[in-house]
Formats: C-alpha cells, sequence, structure tokens
C-alpha cells in the first residue's frame, strides 16, 4: 500500500546536510529574515566536525566551537531542524524545489523524550559506538552523543533485542515500536546541498595492511583519542592498549593517487596530521613522530607557521612515499619508504606502533536519479560558474562546504556564506517577479520535530 | 532576529524584588575542564556562597540539556542571577544569554566566568590552585551578578546601504550580490577602472576561462541592478561612525574645475575588499632589477599575453631558450636566512596561489614553444584545490622539469658571462646534488603582501594580524568579520586567496552585511558610560580623558548648567572618565563600581581556610 505523502508546506530555503557548512549556511539564510529547513541524515546536527578532537590552527577544542553554531541554529526562530531524515527527490515545481523527504523512524516519540537517557542505561544490547570510530560501545536504544542536537533517543531496530526493558525505563512512555517511515513534502523556494564528505575506505591500499593490522588507524579514530572526551580519556592503540611511543603517519594514503580513482588532493590532511602530531606530542612527550609526505601543502592564513613550529617541536618530516606497511612483532608495524631525498635506491625501514593513513575525502552523497544537480569528473558537486563559485547547474540551487570537494572549516564557513547569499538573492528577486512571496502569504512550516 | 527579545519584554526593566536568587553552572567541557579543576567540589562550595541558591555541574553547559537545566530552574527555583563557569565568553557568553532570555530573564543578570582558558589549560599541573582559582573567580562574578542590573540593548536607526572600498573581484562580488537583493550600494575604486588585479588580461587557472570573460560578467553584475553607484579615481578620505552609522566622506577626481571633489555618505556596513599587494623583491634579491633576464610572475603574466607565437618564446625581444621559474618568492620567509622588508616585517605566510600560478604558466609556455625548456624549481608543490592537481600532472606531461630546493638554502642567482642568468642550488629531487643552470628568463613567484588599505585602517582602528592582512575575529568560525563591527572583509584584504576563494569569501561577507542592513534599528551592547545627572556639576574632568571622539560632550542644558553627555553609539564603556570625575557622576552600565567592589569582596571571601 503506498503511504500518504504529508504536505509540509513551504520553506525559502531547504539546507541538505546538518554539518558546518549546512548550519553556517542555514543561519546566514535565516539571518535575512527568511524561512530555513535542515535536512539531515543522521540522528544529530553537527556534521564531522563536531566529532574531531581540535582544530587547526587555532586549536580551539571542536566541541566548543562546533556546539555555539549547533545551538544556535536549533534555537533560531526561522530555522527548523528535521534529523534522521533522508532526500528522495528533489522537482521543479511552481513554486520552488519540491522536495520530498523520508522520515525514518526513531521508534522514540520526539514530543514526549525528554532526553533522559534512561532507556539508554536500562538497554542490554550493545554495539560498536559509531560516534566514536568504534572503539567504545553504545546501546541499540541512544542519544547519539554527549552533545546531540536534538538530545532525543533514536532505535536502531537492527540491534533491538525486543526485550522492552527500554520501554519500561521510559518515564515518558516516549517509545513507540510501531512506527514506520514517513513521506514528506516540502516546498522549497531555493535548496542547498551541504552533505559533506567521506573518507575512502582503510583498506583501499592493500599494501598499507589496514585489513590486518588493528593498529594501522584511520585519522577519524586518532581524532577521538585525542578528544579531551574521547573513550578512552588518552591515546591508547587499539590492538592492546599500549600507550604508543612511535607514531607514524602516512599522507597522500588515499588521494593523488590515479590507481585508487582519487587523482586529487584531499586539502585537509596535512594540516590535519601536523594538528594531530602536535596534540600527540603534547599528551606523550617520549613519543617518537614522523609524518612521511610528498609536499606539505600548509596553504591556509597561519598553516604555514603552524607547520615551521611543529617542525620547532621536534616532529620528524620525512619526504618520501610510503611503499608498503608490514606487521612486525609485538603488533608494531614496519614502514618501507622510498627516500626521496636520499639516494635513489634507499629504500628505508621504519618500525612504528602505531600508524596512521591519511584516508582520501570522497562525496558523501550523490545526486544522480534523487535531483537534476551535476557533478564533477571527481564526484563531487559541479559548481559551473566561475565568478559564482557555490551555484549548480540548477538554478536555485546552491551548494556549500565539502560537498564541492575537499574543503577545511574556514574554507566551508566562508563558502556557507557566499550559498547563502546566493540563495538571498535568487530568493529577493523572486520575490521582486511575483506579488506575493509565498512565505510573506503565511504558508510556512512548522514541524513537529522542533528542538 | 530578536522576535525572543519579545518574551522578556514584560519583566526585562523590572528590578528583580527581593534578596537575589542566583544559579551557579559549572562545565566540565567535557573533561577540558574537569580533567584539571574538580568541579564537584568547587560545586559543593558554591553552595556557601552568600545568595547562591543552585549549584549544579554540567558535562556540556553549552548543550540543549544544560542550556535547559539553567532555564528550568529559573522557573523552578525563581532564579534572578546566573553565573556559568565554562569557557572564554567569546565563545559561550550570547549562548547563556541567550538560554537567560528563554527563561524569560533579563539577559544581562547573568554572569559568564572562565575556568578553562584561565584555570584548567593554564595551571595543567596544579589541579588544586586551579580548583581555588576557579573558585574564587566563580565567587567574584556571583558578587557582582548580585549587584547587576536590568539593562537593555541600546536600539539606533540604521542607514541602510553599504560602502564597499576596492573595485576588484572581491568588491564587484560584494556589490553586485547586495544591490542583488535590493540594497543601494557604494562602490569606491582608487583607480580608473573596475577590476583589480584581473584587469590584466590572462588565462586563469584552474578552468583556463579569460580574465576579461569574469571581469565582464561581475562587471555586468555590478550594473545590471542599477543599484550601485561606482566612483573611481576615488578614496575615503575621512570616516567616523559606528555599525549602522558610518559617516564617510569620498575625495572623488579632479573635477573640470580642477578642485577636488569631496562627497560625504552616511552607510551603514562597510566592507573592505582592498585586496592585495604583490611582493615586490629588493633590489638585487635574484638579481631582480639588476638583469633583464629576471622578471615576477606578475611581469611574465603580461609577457606571456603579448609574446609573438614561434619555436621559442621571446620576451623583451630576448629569445628564450630555457626558462627557470623559483617559488615562494617573498613567501615562507625564514628568520635569518631572508630579510625583512622596509617594514621590518618577514613573510612567514604560504601566499596560496603562487604554485598553481607557475604552474599555469609553465604550461603555457610549454604548449606554446616547443623550443624552450621550463625548469620549475619549489619547495613543496602546494595544488591543493578542486583541479589544481590536473596542471602538476599536466606540467610534468608537458616536460616541465622539476627541481625542489629546501627553504633554508636559497638558490644562488648570477650573472652569466652570455647574458644569461646562472642559478646553482641543491636539489632534494636528485639526492641533495648541487644543480648549475643557465637560463635566459628566471621568473620570480612572487607572494601576495598586504595592501596599503588606506586610511580608514587607522581611523576605524582596524586590527592588523602579524602577518600584516587585516584581522578576522576568529580565523576558523568568523573569516570575514573584524573586531569593529559594521566592517567586513571580502577577498584578499583578509589573506592570500585566489579568484574562487576571493569570490566565496566576497559572498560570505555580503550576507553578514545583509543580515545588518535587514534591520530597521541596529542594536548595540548597553556596556557603555551613563551619566548621573543628580550628581554632574559639569566639571568636564570626563571630556578631557575620553579618546572617544564625539563619545562624551559637555551640553548646557539650562543657562549656567552644563552636563556631560554620553552618545551611546560612539562610547566604547572603556571606563577612562569614571576614574576622574570628582563627584562620581558617572559609571559603565554592567560594570559599575559597585560592582568591582562586589567582585573583589567575592575573590577575598573565598580564599578565606574554610
Ligand atoms: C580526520 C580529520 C580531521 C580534520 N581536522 C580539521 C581541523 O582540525 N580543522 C579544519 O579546519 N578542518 C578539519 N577537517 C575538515 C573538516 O572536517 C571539514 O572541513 C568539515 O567537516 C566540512 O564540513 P561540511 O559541513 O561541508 O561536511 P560534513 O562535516 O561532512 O557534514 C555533512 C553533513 O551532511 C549530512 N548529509 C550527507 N548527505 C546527506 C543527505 N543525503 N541527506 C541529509 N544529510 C546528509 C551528513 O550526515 C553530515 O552531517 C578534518 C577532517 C578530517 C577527516
Ligand atoms: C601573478 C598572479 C596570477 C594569478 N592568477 C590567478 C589565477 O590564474 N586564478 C585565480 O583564481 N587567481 C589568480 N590570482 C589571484 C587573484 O589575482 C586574486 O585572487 C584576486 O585578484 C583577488 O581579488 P581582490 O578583489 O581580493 O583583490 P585585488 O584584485 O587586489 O583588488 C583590490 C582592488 O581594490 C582597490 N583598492 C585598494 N585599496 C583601495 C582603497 N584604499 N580605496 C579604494 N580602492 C582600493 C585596488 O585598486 C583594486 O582594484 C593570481 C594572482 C597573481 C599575483
Amino acid at each position: 500500500m503506498q503511504a500518504q505523502i504529508m504536505e509540509k508546506g513551504y520553506a525559502d530555503a531547504l539546507v541538505i546536510g546538518g554539518g558546518i557548512a549546512g548550519l553556517q549556511a542555514a543561519l546566514d539564510i535565516a539571518d535575512q529574515g527568511y524561512k530555513v529547513v535542515i535536512v539531515e541524515r543522521e540522528a544529530s546536527i553537527g556534521g564531522r566536525m563536531i566529532s574531531l578532537s581540535k582544530v587547526f590552527p587555532t586549536m580551539d577544542c571542536a566541541s566548543c566551537i562546533t556546539t555555539p553554531k549547533m545551538s544556535a541554529a536549533a534555537h533560531h526562530e526561522n530555522i527548523e531542524i528535521m534529523t534522521f531524515t533522508e532526500i528522495d527527490s528533489i522537482v521543479a515545481g511552481a513554486d520552488g524545489h519540491v522536495v520530498s523527504v523520508t522520515r525514518k523512524p526513531t521508534y522514540v516519540n520526539a514530543e514526549k523524550c525528554i532526553g533522559c537517557r534512561l532507556c539508554e542505561y536500562a538497554c542490554d544490547s550493545e554495539l560498536p559506538d559509531v560516534f566514536e570510530q568504534g572503539l567504545g560501545a553504545t546501546r541499540a536504544i541512544s542519544v547519539a552523543f554527549t552533545n546531540a542536537i536534538p538530545q532525543k533517543a533514536v532505535l536502531l531496530a537492527d540491534y533491538c533485542l525486543s526485550c522492552g526493558l527500554c520501554l519500561r525505563a521510559c518515564p515518558t512512555d516516549a517509545i513507540e515500536f510501531d512506527q514506520r517511515p514517513r513521506q514528506e513534502r516540502i516546498t522549497a523556494g531555493s535548496v542547498i546541498v551541504a552533505t559533506g564528505f567521506q573518507l575512502n575506505s582503510l583498506t583501499v591500499k592493500p599494501q598499507y595492511a589496514a585489513a590486518q593490522n588493528a593498529n594501522v588507524i584511520s585519522p577519524l579514530t586518532l581524532e577521538r583519542l585525542l578528544a579531551p572526551h574521547g573513550p578512552y580519556g588518552r591515546v591508547l592503540r587499539p590492538s592492546d592498549g599500549k600507550i604508543p611511543d612511535s607514531v607514524a603517519f602516512v599522507l597522500c594514503a588515499g588521494s593523488r593517487d590515479q590507481t585508487i580513482g582519487v587523482p586529487y588532493c584531499s586539502r585537509v590532511c596535512c594540516m590535519y596530521s601536523i594538528k594531530q602530531a602536535m596534540l600527540l606530542a603534547g599528551s606523550l612527550p617520549m613519543a617518537d613522530i614522523t609524518i612521511y609526505y610528498m609536499d606539505i601543502r600548509a596553504f591556509g592564513k597561519g598553516y604555514e607557521q603552524f607547520y615551521q613550529m611543529a617542525k620547532a617541536m621536534g616532529i620528524h618530516f620525512v619526504r618520501g612515499k610510503v611503499a608498503r606497511v608490514d606487521a612486525a612483532p609485538h603488533d608494531d608495524l614496519l614502514v618501507h619508504v622510498e627516500m626521496t631525498e636520499e639516494p635513489v635506491d634507499c629504500v628505508r625501514r621504519q618500525k612504528h606502533d602505531l600508524v596512521v593513513l591519511s584516508q582520501g575525502m570522497i562525496p558523501q552523497w550523490n545526486p544522480a536519479g534523487v535531483s537534476p544537480v551535476h557533478i564533477g569528473e571527481d564526484g563531487f558537486v559541479a559548481t559551473p560558474d566561475t565568478a559564482d563559485p557555490c551555484a549548480t547547474n540548477v538554478p536555485g540551487i546552491f551548494v556549500a562546504g565539502a560537498a564541492a570537494g575537499p574543503k577545511d572549516i574556514v574554507d566551508t564557513i566562508a563558502d556557507a556564506g557566499a550559498a547563502a547569499m546566493l540563495a538571498g538573492r535568487y530568493l529577493a528577486d523572486r520575490a521582486g517577479k511575483s506579488r506575493t512571496p509565498p512565505s510573506a502569504a503565511g504558508r510556512s512550516i512548522r514541524l513537529e520535530m522542533a528542538v | 532576529m530578536d522576535a525572543t527579545d519579545q518574551s522578556y519584554a514584560e519583566n526585562r526593566g523590572a528590578e528583580p524584588a527581593g534578596q537575589p536568587r542566583v544559579g551557579v553552572y559549572i562545565c566540565r567541557c567535557g573533561g577540558n575542564i574537569s580533567d584539571v579543576v574538580d568541579a564537584e567540589h568547587a560545586a559543593e562550595i558554591c553552595w556557601h556562597i552568600p545568595g547562591v541558591v543552585v549549584s549544579k555541574v554540567h558535562t556540556f553547559m553549552c548543550s540543549d540539556p544544560g542550556q535547559q537545566s539553567i532555564i528550568d530552574d529559573i522557573h523552578g527555583e525563581k532564579l534572578d542571577r546566573i553565573v556559568v563557569a565554562s569557557c572564554s565568553p567569546f565563545l559561550h557568553e550570547l549562548t547563556f544569554r541567550g538560554a537567560a532570555i528563554r527563561g524569560n530573564l533579563n539577559p544581562y543578570l547573568y554572569e559568564h566566568v572562565n575556568i578553562r582558558e584561565q584555570c584548567s589549560w593554564v595551571h595543567k599541573h596544579d589541579p588544586q590552585g586551579a580548583t581555588a582559582k576557579a573558585i574564587a573567580l566563580i565567587g567574584a562574578a556571583v558578587g557582582k551578578v548580585r549587584q547587576s542590573r536590568p539593562l537593555e540593548k541600546i536600539r539606533l536607526n540604521n542607514r541602510r546601504r553599504a560602502l564597499v572600498v576596492g573595485g576588484g573581484p572581491a568588491g564587484m562580488k560584494a556589490a553586485a550580490d547586495l544591490a542583488g537583493t535590493g540594497l543601494p550600494v557604494l562602490l569606491v575604486e582608487r583607480t580608473g577602472r573596475l577590476g583589480g588585479k584581473l584587469v590584466s588580461p590572462q588565462s586563469l587557472f584552474p578552468t583556463g576561462i579569460g580574465s576579461t570573460q569574469i571581469l565582464e560578467k561581475l562587471e555586468s553584475d555590478v550594473r545590471s541592478t542599477g543599484r550601485v553607484e561606482v566612483l573611481l579615481e576615488s578614496e575615503i578620505s575621512r570616516v567616523k561612525g559606528f555599525i549602522g552609522n558610518f559617516d564617510v566622506t569620498i575625495r572623488g577626481p579632479l573635477g573640470p574645475s580642477g578642485a577636488l571633489t569631496d562627497v560625504d555618505v552616511s552607510v551603514g556596513v562597510i566592507v573592505m575588499a582592498t585586496g592585495f599587494q604583490p611582493y615586490v623583491p629588493h633590489d638585487g634579491e635574484f638579481l631582480f632589477n639588476r638583469h633583464p633576464g629576471v622578471i615576477t610572475t606578475v611581469d611574465f603574466q603580461e609577457a606571456l599575453a603579448c609574446a609573438p607565437e614561434g619555436k621559442r618564446l621571446v620576451v623583451n625581444g630576448r629569445e628564450i631558450r630555457r626558462a627557470a621559474f623559483i617559488h615562494c618568492v617573498g613567501s615562507r620567509q625564514i628568520e635569518g636566512v631572508h630579510e625583512p622588508g622596509p617594514d621590518g616585517r618577514l613573510n612567514k605566510h604560504c601566499s596560496r596561489v603562487c604554485c598553481t600560478t607557475v604552474l599555469n604558466q609553465a604550461i603555457q609556455v610549454r604548449r606554446r614553444f616547443a623550443d624552450t625548456r621550463v625548469y620549475d624549481i619549489y619547495q613543496d608543490i602546494r595544488a591543493y584545490g578542486r583541479g589544481h592537481e590536473r596542471y602538476y600532472s599536466e606540467a610534468s606531461r608537458a616536460g616541465v622539469i622539476f627541481l625542489r630546493y629546501h627553504g633554508d638554502e636559497r638558490p644562488l642567482v648570477s650573472a652569466a658571462e652570455d647574458q644569461s642568468v646562472h642559478v646553482s642550488f641543491k636539489d632534494y629531487l636528485s639526492w641533495g646534488e648541487t644543480i648549475d643552470l643557465d637560463v635566459d628568463l628566471l621568473v620570480l613567484a612572487v607572494g601576495m603582501t598586504p595592501g596599503p588599505c588606506g586610511r580608514i585602517v587607522d581611523q576605524l582602528k582596524l586590527p592588523r594580524g602579524e602577518d600584516g592582512f587585516l584581522q578576522e575575529i576568529h580565523p576558523k568560525l568568523r573569516p570575514v568579520e573584524i573586531s569593529v563591527n559594521g566592517v567586513l572583509l571580502a577577498g584578499t584584504a583578509q589573506a592570500p586567496m585566489n579568484l574562487q576563494e576571493s569570490l566565496a569569501a566576497a559572498g560570505a561577507a555580503a550576507v553578514k552585511a545583509r543580515a545588518m542592513l535587514v534591520k530597521e534599528q541596529v542594536e548595540l551592547n548597553p556596556y557603555v558610560a551613563r551619566v548621573n545627572t543628580q550628581r554632574c556639576e559639569g566639571s568636564g574632568e570626563c571630556i578631557g580623558q575620553c579618546e572617544y571622539d564625539g563619545a562624551l560632550t559637555m551640553v548646557e542644558e539650562s543657562p549656567g548648567v552644563r552636563r556631560a553627555r554620553v552618545n551611546p553609539g560612539l562610547c566604547i564603556g572603556c571606563g577612562a572618565c569614571v576614574a576622574v570625575c570628582p563627584n562620581s557622576a558617572i559609571d559603565i552600565n554592567g560594570w559599575r563600581v559597585e560592582q568591582y567592589d562586589a567582585m573583589v569582596d567575592g575573590l577575598v571571601l573565598q580564599n578565606q581556610p574554610a
């Protein structure tokens, strides 16, 4: 039976993705006086940034500078947030872009849930905590993470034992096992694509042996290990909990490489590796830290100075291409490097007890089949107009942040502002043409997921 | 934005009756604080501070549940004063003021204590000391907040028009964006035409599009709305005022009568799009200015544009068999290796665009002139942007020969006998071997240095960073805002950027400008001087101390009765006037002398041994 589609009315702008790009774009549009809806597929907004430790080059704690943005968006009178929601289609309509979404079932009534987490404490089913990169466990029903917004529990049906413990623990009777996916439709004057990036697989280069060795890790894992409120509260390597004393960073381990289909530069790895190296040097003063690189691309404001500071702190920068990583006794690793600064046939073998691979950044969302937005040959959203770097091929649909190619936070923020400006211009232009702008006609929406 | 303001309107003016009831909230900051400061112990002690009726600890006060607990207690515990001890007020003061507003409390009955930067981070190795200091600071804040009075934002009329300074790509984009939403804009350009550095025709990376084409698009965007007034050959000669109310004098070109034309305008926001200056090598730096075969990438751009087609590149009448580029000239400078500029500053920064500019130029040479060899002498190839890496591989394919030097071992350049230039350096792509090259043309890839920006910088006291570029408020989160409210930064005035990045920054600046200009009124913090008219006898001492033009004036209220008057738009609340008033007749809202006294008492009280 075809489920009924609920019409949710009109919003001036619909932002896809609640990462820093989406939040900033939403705030900048809302501050111009427009109504905005943010659609986020995960249980909380915040994107990648909320899970980082500290951010280069200011070394601000990432939680501390992301939560104000999350909170500002959640409390803005012009912004509504739909989490746990997927975009099904975007088609042109008479009043704007008609966006169909699916609200995935959380099995928790968001209006009743008070975020007390009693269900989480009661639940008996454990699974790896995605937010902690699998380093800790979470429950089948839980609030996504400490500073998640909204603070509402979500139940993952795949892991639920249907034991009913949560049902009994919930003080507000918020748990609803019978929820089903709901289809809803919003008409949006403009759309911002802010769907961000993901990392390509840690095992994309088999010669780095990540599949066989627990101590060959993702930089995201290291972010969590370094976060003050991370899973262990300190840096321990995964295989045996040993405090590492020799850490290697392998740059370009998933980028600038034709053979894996990522010929481009991922743009942030040099800098976050330097940042992570500096944080490690702070928490493990005795550890030896080596960064294997091809070019150090410290191009942003203050970045070169940050790089020089890392060198002065004693972090080793070794120019060479890592050919292979092999397992060594005691869970250690042997890194084979072709040294480009020493005689040509010099391949050095260096032992480390933790290896971090800079995975490449690839797009998180492909608009194909959902909307007519084009992508470039790198898979990221295409921006055909040099004079308007945030415009896509579709009038009224704009792109911000890492959705249009790898980008660090500051470039993402600038981008989001530019996209919000284009949306503002587009809406003002449309309002100028039609006498009654739809939002002025009082059709703007109120969503039940209001935070 | 502030419909929420209405909700506290009903009690915002009213002084809470009876003894103040203070709530203290201590944040663990996910461990950033509580790993050092004993937050639970501090909360325990705070119960004993006079006036405190709630004392709590939370993992992230700034999270929604953290804020909600404040709101709940305002209602449940009848709190009328709030103290949050967490990170820097720079990050979260506004967050908690917002929570107070949502709890229907005047937001200025809230005090922020920084126990992260000022306790846990600086006293990492002294947890006890850090905890004691945190308690003392909270004690001071409780003392202060008990003396706080409800305040209201100052609301002033907003002149809803923007001034954009600089008619390069960034300025044009900001002007077009603002005008495109219906706002009137004044675009002031120092030279005789719009376009900035794009005026000289070139093929731009990363798309190969011509700069002329981009400029035409931008210019038609600027002109099409009819709302941008473009003033060429003009500069700002005087500016004063504050957000929503800037008074600006623009000096235009010589008029027909030979007189300078000054125009006075008033605007609500100012967008600084004054751009960059290419680095100019010192006389003799790599033989610059001493040898006809040594030029910069900027000059080479033009040389390339007008070079006749042929087997070999010809520059200034000289046939070029071999050309070499040296990267990072005037960028990534190192103390002890490079000479500081005339202002004594080293350019330690990376200029971001030079690497791909070199690749772009090198490819063009190789494509057009088969018999001109090209060497590229670099440190790191920073082809970071979308589409840039393609230029790198394309250059390799086109036969550009790459050589790598180390920043602290600069290539040595000397004149060779046959009019060519001799370059000698250690190449780290061939194992540190010394390479000696004779080339007919040496192109210096010059970096970006800060532009002079004009008088406006001094007049508005716009800060510059260590690198000399205009300094944003926060390099991560607020890149287009500057500490002077109402002024925004667009493009390379703030930092090196390529064209697309400059345009994005310009859009970001424009959107902030629009958010300021959509409001009928501007809102300013109420922390300004206030004159007690009962006590003021018009001594004028305060006016002598005031450093802010127009912030304090003496007004003859009636014959013989003179009193000081504050202009709340211009006063910054520095307090210089407070210290000199013989009658204690002037004070700062939110920072009254009694509040300081109470803070000192609070500090001392907490330091008594229990
Ligand atoms: C290990 C690591 C460390 C880093 N450290 C730093 C640092 O120190 N400093 C710095 O400046 N940068 C750093 N970065 C880069 C930073 O993470 C990015 O700049 C930033 O996250 C980009 O923000 P975004 O909003 O564009 O994308 P994202 O953070 O990826 O957010 C995208 C959001 O969109 C949502 N989404 C995606 N598709 C859909 C869909 N179809 N429907 C609905 N929602 C969707 C996602 O769930 C997500 O919430 C680091 C990156 C990595 C990998
Ligand atoms: C050699 C070279 C090649 C480049 N090639 C490329 C490329 O291929 N692709 C690319 O993307 N980028 C390239 N760039 C970068 C590009 O030039 C800049 O990103 C762009 O010009 C920045 O624009 P802007 O408006 O910020 O500054 P500018 O172009 O510097 O414009 C600033 C404008 O402000 C005016 N001005 C300054 N002060 C005042 C004042 N006080 N009052 C009034 N007006 C004032 C100036 O006269 C000027 O018109 C290149 C740069 C160089 C040096």
